[in-house]
C-alpha cells in the first residue's frame, strides 16, 4: 500500500504551476518563438532557391534555341572566318607595334626631325600665310615679267620680289623665338646642337615651293633606308588577311539577313494576330483596310526555308578553301620577311612573340578553316556544346546586332582573380595582425588595432569604391610610372581602374572578417598549450609557429575560406573599380595580368539588370550567374564548416 | 599496488639516519633567499621572504592551504611569471646550481631548458605521441632521426610508457587516458634531460591508479633527477617526498625532513594542518 501511495504524493508535490494562455504555456511559447525563428530562416533560403532557380532555370532551353538559331543563319559560319581574321588582327598589332618600337629606336632622331620640321611647316605656315602668299605672287609677278622680256618690269619684278623675300625672311625671324621646343620635338630626342641646326636650316627652306631644307631631306632619306625593309614587312603582313576579309564581310551581311528574317518567321503568327485583332478594333475603315493588308502580307510558314537561304553559304566553301590556303602562303611569306634581329629590344621581344605565337595561331586558322568546310545549317547543336558555351564560354556580349553571346568564362576569371588577389593580400596582413594582437600586443596596442579594424569594416562599399577610383587608382598608375620600377610585371600600367586596384580595395573589405575570425581561432586554442611549449623552453616564436598556428590551423582555413567568400560576393567595390572590361585577362603577361581591367560575376548583374527586358535570354542569363554565385557561397561556407568540425581539438 | 604505500623513500631513509634532519645530506642545487614576489608591480607581496634550499636529486614537497603561494614560487623557479606583464620579484634571490636566475645575462628560454615544468592539468599537444616526447628536442633545434628515436624512446621507457604506446607512437596524443597523457607529459619534460623537474599537482586530475603510477614514477626519476612537487595530498608527500616545506599566506612557515613535518613538526600550524585541523 505504501508503494501505491508514494508516487501518488509526489505527482501531487511536483504538479506544472506554468499559466497557460490560450492553452500555451510559458515554455511552449518560447520554443515557439525560437522554433519560429529558426524555421523562418529556412523558409527564406528555401524561397530564394526557389525564386533564382525558378528565373534561371530555362535559360538553358532558350539559350540552346539561340545557338541552333546561330548555326541555322550561317552566322556560325562566319563567324570561324572572323575568328580567323581576329587571330591574324591580334598578330598584326604586335607587328605594328614591333614597327613603331624600331623606328624610335634606330630612327629616332631622324623621325623627330622629319616630325619637328612637320609641326614647324605648320606654324610657320599658319603665322606667315600672308608672307608666304606674297612672295609667291611676286614670284608669278617676277616670271610673267621674264616671259614679257621687259627690262624694267624686270627690275621692278625682282625688286618687289626682293622685298617679298625679306618679308618672309622677318617673318620666319619672329616665328623661330615663337616655337615652343617642348611641343614640336615631343619626344625631347632632339640635342641641342641638332635643335639649333634646325632652325639654321629653316633659311633654306622654301614654304612656296614647299622644299624642306637639306637636313630634313636628308633624315626622311635615311629614314626610309632604314626602315624600308621592315616596312615592306610589315605591310605584307597586314594586307595578307585583305581577301579573307572582304569574303567574310560579304557573307556576314547576308548571314545577318537570314537571321533577321527567321526572328521575324518566327513572330510571324503572332504579329499576324495582332494585327487583325487591330483591325477589328479600327474605328476608320481605312485604317483597319490598312492593318488587314499588312496581316495579309505576312505569310506564316511552317519552317523557315534555312536551306534555300544558305545555299550561297554552301557554295562559298571552295572560294573560302582557296583564300585561306593563299593566305597561309602570304602568312608564311610576310613571317619570313620580319626582321631576324632588330636594333630595338622592344621591337625584338614583340617580334619574338609573333614567332612564338605563330604556330597556335596556324593550327587554330585551320581548325577554323576545317569548321568553316564541315558547317552544315541543318547539324543539331549539342546539348553538352550548348552547356559549354555557357560554362565555358570566352565571349560575354549582349545587346548585338549580329549573336548574343553568354559566356561565363570572362566574368568568373575576373571574380576569381580579384578575389584570389585579395585573399593574397589579406590573408598575411590578417593572420599577422592576429597573431599579434593575440600573443605579442600589449592591451593597449590590443585595443586600438582592434578598434581600427572595426572602422575598416564600418566603411562603406561605396566609399571605398571612390577612393578606389580618386586615390588608389591614380597613385597606382603614378607609382607604375616611376622609371626605376619598371621592372615590376604589368608596370607601367596602361588602366587606372584594374584587377589590381579592385583585389587591393576587397583585401582591405576581407581584412577584418579573416582577422576576427584568426583571431578566435587562436583564441581557442587552450592556454596549456603555448604554456607547455615555453615551459619546455621555446621562443615565442617557435610556440607560435610549431604550437599555436597548427592548433589553430582549421579556424584559419576556415577564416580564410569565409573571407574568399565575403570578397567573391562583393559588387560595389568591383563594378565600380574593376575597369568592367569583359574579357579574359591575358594571362601572358604573366604576373602582370592583374595590372588589366577585367569584369565580375556580381558586377555583370548589378550593371545589366537593370537594363534588360523581364523574361528575355539575356535576363536569365544574370539570374543563372547570380545562381552560380549564390551556389558558390553555400559551397565555401559548407566547407569552412566541415573544416572546423573536422579538425577541432579534442 | 598497496605495497607502494608501504615502499620506503629512499631519500627519506637516508634522512632519518642524520641526526640533524634539517640540513640536507646532498648537494643544494635550488637556493632561495629572502624571496619577495608581487603579482600586482610590488603593491602586495603574495610570497614574502622565502629562504628555501633544495637538495640534488631527491624530491621536494611544496604543501599549505589553498592561495599560500606554492604554485607561484614553482613558476618562479623556471621563470614562468615572467609571462604575466604584472608580475614582478620583489626582493631576494634564487639561484640554480648557483647562478643567479634573474641575473641579466641569464635568459629564461635557457633556464627553462634545465628546469623542466608539469602542469596540474595534463596538457599534451595536439600532435602524435612522437612529436610530443620530440618537441623539446626539435626546438633545440636536433634533427638527427636516430637522436631523437633514442631520446623519445628512453624518455618514454623512463616515464613507464614505453610498454603501452610503443606500437602506436604516431596516434594522436589526445587518444590516450588521463593517466597515460600525464605520464606523457613527464617524458615530454624529462626528453630534454633537465635537471630539475616542477610538479604541480600532477595527481589531481587523475584516479587512485593512475596515481600511484606516477607516484612510483616520481620515486624512480628523482635518481636522475631533482624533483619539486606541489600536492594537497598529505598521503602523496609522505609516499614521494624526502622533505617537505609547509607554506602559509606566502610565507615559509616550516622545511624540513618529511618524516619529521609529519609526525613532529616544530610548529603548531605545520601540525594543525598535517592533521587537518587546519581552520
Ligand atoms: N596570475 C595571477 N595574477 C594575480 N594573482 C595571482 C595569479 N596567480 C595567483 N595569484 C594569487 O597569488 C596567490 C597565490 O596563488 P598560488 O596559485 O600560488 O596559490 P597555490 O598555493 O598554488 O594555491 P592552490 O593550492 O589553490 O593551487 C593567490 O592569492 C592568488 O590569488
Ligand atoms: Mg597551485
Amino acid at each position: 500500500m505504501a508503494a501505491m501511495r508514494g508516487p501518488q504524493v509526489m505527482a501531487k508535490r511536483f504538479q506544472k504551476r506554468d499559466k497557460r494562455f490560450l492553452g500555451i504555456g510559458a515554455q511552449g511559447a518560447i520554443k515557439g518563438f525560437f522554433g519560429g525563428n529558426a524555421l523562418l530562416s529556412i523558409a527564406i533560403l528555401l524561397l530564394i532557391c526557389v525564386f533564382l532557380g525558378k528565373e534561371a532555370v530555362f535559360f538553358f532551353p532558350k539559350h540552346h534555341e539561340e545557338l541552333e538559331l546561330y548555326r541555322e543563319s550561317g552566322q556560325e559560319y562566319v563567324d570561324s572566318m572572323k575568328r580567323q581574321v581576329e587571330g591574324h588582327a591580334e598578330l598584326n598589332g604586335l607587328v605594328a607595334q614591333a614597327y613603331y618600337a624600331e623606328l624610335d629606336e634606330i630612327a629616332g632622331k631622324e623621325r623627330s626631325i622629319v616630325e619637328a620640321f612637320g609641326a614647324i611647316v605648320d606654324t610657320g605656315e599658319d603665322l606667315g600665310e600672308d608672307e608666304i602668299d606674297d612672295w609667291a605672287d611676286a614670284r608669278d609677278d617676277l616670271e610673267d615679267a621674264r616671259d614679257d622680256g621687259d627690262a624694267a618690269a624686270i627690275a621692278t619684278a625682282q625688286q618687289a620680289e626682293a622685298q617679298a623675300r625679306a618679308a618672309w625672311a622677318a617673318k620666319l625671324g619672329a616665328i623661330t623665338p615663337e616655337l615652343r621646343r617642348g611641343e614640336v620635338d615631343s619626344y625631347g630626342r632632339l640635342t641641342d646642337a641638332d635643335w639649333e641646326q634646325l632652325l639654321a636650316s629653316l633659311g633654306e627652306w622654301d614654304p612656296v615651293e614647299e622644299e624642306p631644307p637639306a637636313m630634313v631631306e636628308e633624315a626622311e632619306a635615311a629614314l626610309k633606308r632604314k626602315m624600308t625593309s621592315f616596312g615592306d614587312a610589315r605591310d605584307a603582313f597586314a594586307t595578307a588577311v585583305s581577301d579573307l576579309r572582304q569574303l567574310k564581310e560579304r557573307l556576314r551581311g547576308i548571314a545577318m539577313d537570314v537571321k533577321d528574317e527567321a526572328v521575324a518567321d518566327q513572330t510571324a503568327a503572332a504579329r499576324k494576330a495582332a494585327l487583325l485583332a487591330g483591325a477589328e478594333k479600327a474605328v476608320q475603315a481605312e485604317d483597319r483596310q490598312r492593318r488587314l493588308d499588312e496581316a495579309a502580307a505576312i505569310v506564316i510558314r511552317e519552317k523557315f526555308p534555312f536551306a534555300e537561304r544558305t545555299a550561297v553559304f554552301y557554295e562559298s566553301k571552295p572560294e573560302h578553301a582557296k583564300v585561306a590556303e593563299e593566305y597561309l602562303v602570304k602568312f608564311d611569306a610576310a613571317l619570313a620577311l620580319l626582321p631576324v634581329a632588330p636594333g630595338s629590344p622592344e621591337a625584338m621581344a614583340k617580334l619574338e612573340t609573333v614567332r612564338e605565337k605563330a604556330p597556335d595561331f596556324r593550327s587554330d586558322f585551320q581548325r577554323y578553316s576545317a569548321a568553316v568546310q564541315e558547317w552544315t545549317h541543318d547539324k543539331p547543336y549539342g546539348w553538352f556544346k550548348s552547356l559549354g558555351k555557357f560554362f565555358f564560354g570566352k565571349d560575354w556580349v549582349t545587346n548585338s546586332s549580329w549573336h548574343d553571346f553568354y559566356g561565363l568564362l570572362p566574368l568568373f576569371t575576373g571574380s576569381l582573380l580579384i578575389s584570389l588577389i585579395a585573399l593574397a593580400v589579406a590573408v598575411p596582413f590578417s593572420m599577422g595582425a592576429a597573431i599579434y594582437v593575440n600573443q605579442l600586443a600589449h592591451p593597449w596596442e590590443q585595443h586600438i588595432i582592434k578598434l581600427a579594424i572595426e572602422f575598416v569594416q564600418a566603411i562603406p562599399s561605396v566609399v571605398l569604391g571612390f577612393f578606389g577610383i580618386m586615390v588608389l587608382g591614380t597613385f597606382l598608375r603614378d607609382l607604375s610610372q616611376v622609371e626605376w620600377l619598371s621592372w615590376v610585371p604589368g608596370f607601367p600600367m596602361q588602366e587606372r581602374l584594374n584587377i589590381l586596384n579592385a583585389g587591393l580595395l576587397l583585401a582591405l573589405m576581407a581584412v577584418p572578417t579573416i582577422f576576427t575570425l584568426c583571431e578566435d581561432a587562436l583564441n581557442n586554442v587552450p592556454k596549456a598549450f603555448t604554456e607547455a611549449s615555453l615551459a619546455l623552453g621555446a621562443s615565442k616564436l617557435q610556440t607560435i609557429l610549431r604550437v599555436l598556428l597548427p592548433a589553430a590551423i582549421s579556424g584559419i582555413l576556415a577564416a580564410v575560406l569565409l573571407g574568399f567568400g565575403r570578397v567573391i560576393g562583393e559588387t560595389m567595390v568591383v563594378l565600380l573599380v574593376a575597369g568592367n572590361k569583359i574579357a579574359i585577362p591575358d594571362f601572358a603577361a604573366g604576373i602582370g595580368v592583374v595590372t588589366q581591367p577585367a569584369h565580375t560575376m556580381t558586377g555583370i548583374i548589378a550593371q545589366e539588370t537593370g537594363e534588360v527586358d523581364p523574361g528575355s535570354l539575356h535576363w536569365r542569363a544574370l539570374f543563372m550567374v547570380g545562381l552560380i554565385l549564390f551556389a558558390i557561397s553555400l559551397f565555401i561556407n559548407w566547407t569552412a564548416q566541415k573544416i572546423i568540425h573536422r579538425f577541432r581539438i579534442a | 599496488m598497496n605495497d607502494i604505500d608501504l615502499d620506503p623513500v629512499p631519500a627519506a631513509t637516508g634522512d632519518d639516519a642524520i641526526p640533524v634532519p634539517d640540513e640536507p645530506a646532498s648537494e643544494t642545487i635550488i637556493e632561495i633567499e629572502n624571496l619577495g614576489f608581487s603579482y600586482d608591480h610590488g603593491k602586495t607581496e603574495t610570497l614574502q621572504g622565502i629562504s628555501l634550499e633544495i637538495p640534488k636529486n631527491m624530491v621536494t614537497a611544496f604543501i599549505g592551504p589553498s592561495g599560500c603561494g606554492k604554485s607561484t614560487l614553482l613558476r618562479c623557479l623556471n621563470r614562468m611569471n615572467d609571462l604575466i606583464d604584472t608580475a614582478k620579484v620583489t626582493r631576494g634571490t634564487i639561484k640554480i646550481l648557483g647562478q643567479d636566475i634573474h641575473a641579466p645575462d641569464v635568459d629564461a628560454i635557457e633556464l627553462r631548458k634545465h628546469v623542466g615544468m608539469v602542469f596540474q592539468k595534463y596538457n599534451p599537444f595536439p600532435k602524435s605521441i612522437y612529436e610530443n616526447v620530440a618537441y623539446g628536442l626539435r626546438i633545440q633545434g636536433v634533427q638527427k632521426k636516430s637522436t631523437l628515436n633514442e631520446a623519445v624512446e628512453r624518455a618514454l621507457v623512463q616515464s613507464a610508457l614505453w610498454e603501452e604506446v610503443k606500437d602506436r607512437l604516431a596516434d594522436s596524443a589526445l587518444g590516450l587516458s588521463g593517466g597515460q597523457q600525464q605520464r606523457l607529459c613527464i617524458a615530454r619534460a624529462i626528453a630534454v634531460q633537465p635537471q630539475i623537474v616542477l610538479m604541480d599537482e600532477p595527481c589531481s586530475a587523475l584516479d587512485p591508479i593512475a596515481t600511484a603510477r606516477i607516484e612510483d614514477l616520481i620515486t624512480e626519476l628523482c635518481e636522475n633527477y631533482t624533483i619539486v612537487i606541489v600536492t594537497h595530498n598529505m598521503q602523496q608527500a609522505t609516499r614521494v617526498s624526502a622533505r617537505t616545506a609547509f607554506f602559509y599566506l606566502g610565507e615559509l612557515i616550516e622545511y624540513a625532513a618529511t618524516d619529521k613535518i609529519f609526525v613532529k613538526p616544530d610548529k603548531k600550524q605545520t601540525e594543525d594542518y598535517v592533521s587537518g585541523r587546519f581552520g
